[in-house]
């Protein structure tokens, strides 16, 4: 009632309060609302924004596995390296003390404090230097500045002990550590070991999603650091941590994930045989650079291979291929202007030339032709071969073209005919077959090959050559674990029509039968046609790979399919039922199969893949020869053992009889204790570099060396190739390469038994 | 002197004061937990507090009159000490907005507010017979102008339009006429409209830090490049808001709070952080307790026995009202950042002391009303 007792004052209009209370409500009422709105309504999802405010999740990296070779030498590890960082968020707020604090930091780094805009400062990539401390500081302030920007990459141990002792006085200054690929064995094994870049924008997303971070983990970019990746890469472990506004650690908000170490890789190389490999390719390589062009620099040989392998096993003991690169200097990140200068280098450095790079083979490939006309009955072992000079032979496009001298009869000479400018028409004049490959006889090969009159009635012909060539492991990738490998060429009428455009002929066929012409292989398939050879006419899987074990050095199985690239695991299923099942596990993409891809085979633990034995398995087509021409038939079939040991002979004759085209070397160069066999090729060629320097003269073409030799002879352990691009004579340039690696890996294996032994 | 009853002091209105203070210190306490270096002042707020207690209960037994007769003095001293902080004192002192009195820092502008409403208090008591001209309304604006003057120059935006608020109110209700409200709220616009567009064309006003421009820029027109820093406080008090849901996440346990997300959230944005933690009904009862005491505070000018006690009641009603709502404006994101406290919630000696001294006078105003209680 008190109210109605106190008398208005008369000044206090009712109506003018309640305007005031009118305003206060409606003021009230949109407080309310809007409090209402955002905290019933839209209340998920500025929850939503409080989480992500508070959660952070980090990737923990996974260590890389290490690659030892076969000895448990080291060839690729991880190393730390230091980035000086600054965390832009606690930097001093006094801008005199910062600036005092940055220029300290320059003059121990050399960083300038201001260098260009803060817009040019965007175009840079980490760790490349140009921009200024003041300007990476303010670009990383205005993106996240919790997140610590790294000022100067790679700097020495005692840099960064240095800047670690003074980070008390330095407020958001520290040292970063990064693991860095660190090659012990640099340029030596780069062809095989590859290297590390960035993952490029196309794989981001799927890397990504296996949890992989961009910008901070790695991928391989050549080498066994592709071909194994997903064996070596492990798998990064997360956490999901809840953090302050300072990016402080509080706790975890779910277990943390630990990261699983990549499996460790060992090699089937040995390294002292590689450094031996590469030092006695260079050795030979600059002798003869030098020895015409003396020491002007100009090349000659340009480039070359060489590869060593255990026959029996496939394992490959050593693979130089020159010239290379330094893959420790893309450890950090790829310099462009390196990159510029490997990629733009007419002689390839990147490429691993034993594998990626194709070339006639040129008389080893006479085992394949030594092969096929014995075992087709083309000749027999005591049957006398004419082997003139040089043969006048009928180049003919059609079976029934009439051959007219002067228009398409062409001289076919042997490699005799013409030393030096000495002509020798007489040539090796007869040979049986063993010397034909003792010898290396041109024209003895193009009888076998292509046949001569009523002396071999019915040459191999080039369909069944292709398929002892084939078989002795030419014409496809051989499968090893290695990327970017070439298939070669092995040329037939078909292919010839479809990509010259023109008929077989018949002087195509006697060419192919010594090599050249359309031929091309790898190094490394030459390699192989000797290691059948070697080891009785069973080829077995080239394989780098000796074993994989995981970071406790337990060894993992592991499977390898060449035709995808992809690795597999074995892996234990259960279906619905509960019974288990073997399957397959795919690292790359996660599936599981339960039947693996054909050729796929087991890298580890180590087994000795056989591809095929080519005495037992029926890998080659019956072809029915009447009348000149060849019709292939369904039936396969295999090679006679004899056939085998024959050629062996040959190989081993090449060796041991004065006029044999390796005698030379094994008997007064590199006198051997153990007996050894091979073959050597000069292959002619007329590439554009060729063409160019006008040196496709006609009987004057420039020529690879090859050189091919197993040792010991009766129970073979090592294989060598050895090949030189425009070398010159296989049996001068490349075989004393060959030599000096085998009287190595004799030396090696005796040092390593009395080691054992002791 | 007249038979003074304590039966006549609003304990209800004290009573509000304590429990929102309280519920402020509590709050401050949550809110600077993270933060070892902002620890002791929750025991300072705790002090001011009961200070303020003590202060309310000597004002209400002073009858305010004698503070109107005093009117002249206390103008003018508040005036000294306003003139010592703004730009012409600033040889002297240096910019501050504070003198250091042993570990306190004194605001003179949050005393200020008082002051005018004093002396507003007394020219209208005064002038109550006079016609409502425009001679009447200068000269109260006048009276105004000679304090927010030395205020704006500071610069003081965010306290000039208090306390101009608190003019627009008191002329109001004493009669202003609406051809006057017109033409004020003409020229006001135009004002407004002058300074938005001003800013826009980047032309910097002499009495406005720039940070005061951008931000009304910001809020008018939001910069879609906007840096990191511009929108961050705002955007995290929406998170911290709009997180807390209906029950909140608990004392203690807000995330946007207690991780230091949400910035100055023992001041500006502590209605943030009890939205947080207590959601919505937290948001609520804080509401009504500021409604309460703004209510207490109307009913005392309405029971006022003169008119002077009536404006004083209603300045400090005004007073709290606008403060309290623009400071849960900003946290709404309703209006731009001001850095107005909320009442006697948020952390601030010089603030909360202020309001304890309008409250004082307030409670001395309902204990002299003029019903019959015998």
């Amino acid at each position: 009632m008190s109210s109605h007792a106190v008398p208005r004052n008369s000044r206090f209009e009712t109506w003018r309060l309640f305007v005031i209370y009118g305003v206060i409500v409606l003021i009230l009422t949109t407080l309310l609302g809007r409090l209402i709105s955002m905290q019933v309504f839209d209340s998920q999802s500025y929850i939503d924004q409080a989480v992500e405010n508070y959660t952070k999740e980090i990737s923990s990296p996974a260590p890389r596995g290490i690659i030892y070779d076969r000895n448990g030498f080291i060839l690729a590890r991880n190393a730390a390296s230091y980035n000086l960082v600054i965390t832009p968020a606690y930097v001093p707020d006094d801008d005199a003390d910062t600036q005092r604090i940055y220029r300290e930091i320059s003059t121990l780094t050399g960083v300038p404090v201001n260098s260009g805009t803060l817009e040019e400062a965007k175009l840079f990539a980490p760790c490349v230097e140009g921009p200024g401390i003041n300007q990476l500081v303010a670009l990383g302030d205005s993106l996240a500045p919790y997140t610590p920007v790294q000022i100067k990459c790679n700097i020495s141990e005692n840099v960064a002990r240095l800047v670690s002792e003074r980070s008390v006085d330095w407020p958001g200054v520290g040292v970063e550590i990064v693991p860095i690929r660190d090659y012990p064995t640099g340029s030596l094994t780069a062809n095989l070991i590859g290297f590390l870049g960035p993952i490029p924008a196309s794989l981001e997303q799927s890397l990504r999603a296996k949890g992989f971070v961009p910008n901070r983990d790695k991928i391989g970019y050549a080498g066994v650091e592709t071909s194994l990746q997903e064996v070596l890469a492990g798998v990064n472990g997360k956490r999901v941590i809840q953090v302050d506004v300072a990016g402080q650690e509080l706790r975890n908000l779910e277990p943390p994930i630990a990261p699983i170490p990549g499996y460790n890789v060992t090699l089937t190389i040995d390294t002292r045989l590689q450094a031996v490999a590469e030092a006695s390719l260079l050795q030979e390589i600059n002798f003869w650079n030098r020895w015409f062009y003396g020491n002007s620099g100009q090349q000659r040989i340009s480039s070359g291979v060489v590869i060593a392998m255990n026959p029996k096993t496939g394992e490959i003991l050593a693979m130089v291929s020159y010239p290379t690169y330094e893959n420790n200097r893309m450890s950090r990140f790829i310099p462009g202007y390196y990159y510029n200068q490997l990629s733009q280098d007419p002689r390839r450095p990147l490429l691993n030339n034993a594998i990626q790079s194709e070339y006639p083979p040129g008389s080893v490939f006479k085992l394949s032709t030594a092969n096929g006309a014995l075992n087709e009955g083309v000749v027999t072992t005591s049957q006398i071969i004419q082997t003139p000079g040089k043969l006048e032979l009928c180049e003919q496009f059609t079976p029934n073209e009439p051959c007219i001298p002067g228009q398409n009869v062409r001289p076919f000479v042997d490699w005799i005919y013409n030393i030096r400018g000495v002509l020798n028409p007489a040539g090796f004049g007869t040979l049986d077959f063993l010397r034909c490959i003792a010898y290396s006889s041109n024209v003895c090969f193009y009888k076998l090959g292509g046949g001569y009159g009523d002396e071999i009635k019915q040459g191999l012909g080039i369909f069944r050559l292709g398929e002892y060539a084939r078989a002795l492991g030419y014409g496809a990738a051989s499968g090893i674990e290695l990327p970017g490998e070439a298939d070669g060429l092995i040329p037939d009428p078909q292919w010839k029509r479809i990509n010259q455009g023109e008929n077989w002929s018949t002087g195509d066929t006697y060419i192919a039968s010594v090599g050249q012409g359309y031929v091309l292989a790898t190094p490394l398939q030459v390699l192989m046609s000797g290691a059948t050879m070697a080891n009785d006419g069973k080829l077995m899987q080239p394989t780098i790979v000796r074993e994989v074990t995981d970071s406790e050095g337990k060894v993992q199985t592991v499977w390898f399919s060449p035709t995808d690239f992809t690795i597999w695991v074995p892996r234990t299923v259960s279906d619905d039922r509960g019974n288990t099942t073997q399957a397959w596990f795919n690292l790359a993409d996660s599936t599981i199969v339960k039947q693996l891809p054909a050729g796929s085979y087991q890298i580890s633990p180590f087994t000795a893949n056989m591809k095929w034995d080519i005495t037992t398995d029926p890998r080659i087509a019956v072809y029915n020869c009447e009348g000149g021409n060849c019709i292939k038939t369904d039936q396969k079939k295999t090679e006679s053992p004899s056939v085998v040991k024959s050629v062996q002979a040959g190989m081993r004759l090449a060796v041991t009889d004065p006029r044999g085209t390796l005698y030379a070397i094994y008997s007064e160069r590199y006198p051997l204790p153990i007996a050894v066999a091979g073959k050597t090729g000069t292959a002619e060629y007329c590439d554009d570099v060729a063409l160019k320097a006008n040196r496709c003269q006609f009987g004057s073409w420039p020529t690879h060396s090859w050189t091919l030799s197993y040792a010991p002879y009766d129970n073979p352990e090592i294989v060598v190739l050895a090949f030189e691009y425009n070398g010159g004579e296989g049996a001068s340039v490349a075989a004393p390469v060959v030599a000096r690696v085998l009287k190595a890996y004799f030396e090696l294996k005796s040092i390593d038994l009395a080691k054992n032994g002791g | 002197m007249r038979g003074l009853s304590w039966r006549n002091f609003d304990f209800l209105l004290l009573g509000a004061v304590v429990l929102a203070s309280t519920f402020g210190v509590m709050m401050i306490r949550s809110a600077i937990a993270g933060n070892e270096g902002l620890l002791p002042l929750g025991n300072r707020q705790i002090y001011f507090v009961l200070i303020g207690l003590v202060v309310i209960v000597l004002l209400a037994g002073i009858d305010y009159r004698y503070w109107l007769s005093l009117h002249w003095p206390i103008y003018l001293i508040m005036m000294i000490f306003l003139l010592a902080l703004s730009g012409l004192g600033q040889a002297a002192f240096g910019a501050q907005r504070w003198f250091t009195v042993g570990v306190l820092f004194l605001q003179p502008t949050e005393f200020a507010k008082i002051v005018v409403i004093l002396v507003l208090a007394r020219y209208f008591e005064k002038s109550q017979n006079d016609p409502r001209d425009l001679k009447w309304l200068i000269k109260s604006l006048a009276w105004v102008w000679g304090l927010v003057i030395w205020i704006l120059l500071q610069p003081n935006l965010s306290n000039v339009i208090v306390t101009m608020v608190i003019w627009a109110g008191m002329v109001w209700m004493n009669g202003l006429q609406l051809k006057h409200v017109i033409i004020f709220g003409a020229v006001g616009a135009l004002a407004f409209g002058a300074l938005v567009a001003l800013t826009i064309s980047g032309i910097r006003l002499p009495f406005l830090q720039k940070y005061q421009q951008d931000r009304i820029v910001n809020f008018i027109l939001p910069d879609p490049n906007a840096t990191y820093g511009s929108k961050y406080n705002v955007d995290q008090a929406l998170i911290a808001i709009g997180s807390g849901g209906l029950f909140g996440k608990g004392y203690g346990y807000g995330t946007q709070t207690q991780f230091r997300f949400l910035k100055v959230r023992h001041t500006d944005f502590i209605f943030s952080a009890t939205a947080e933690e207590f959601g919505l009904a937290g948001a609520i009862i804080v509401i009504a307790m500021e409604a309460f005491i703004i209510w207490r505070c109307f009913r005392a000018a309405q029971k006022a026995r003169d008119l002077s006690g009536a404006m004083i009641a209603f300045g400090v009603a005004m007073l709290l009202f606008f403060q309290g709502s623009a400071n849960i404006a900003v946290n709404l994101r309703l209006i731009p950042v001001s850095g107005l406290p909320l009442p006697f919630i948020s952390y601030g000696g010089s603030g909360l002391m202020s309001l304890m001294v309008g409250i004082g006078l307030v409670e001395s105003v309902t204990m002299r009303h003029k019903s019959m209680d015998f």
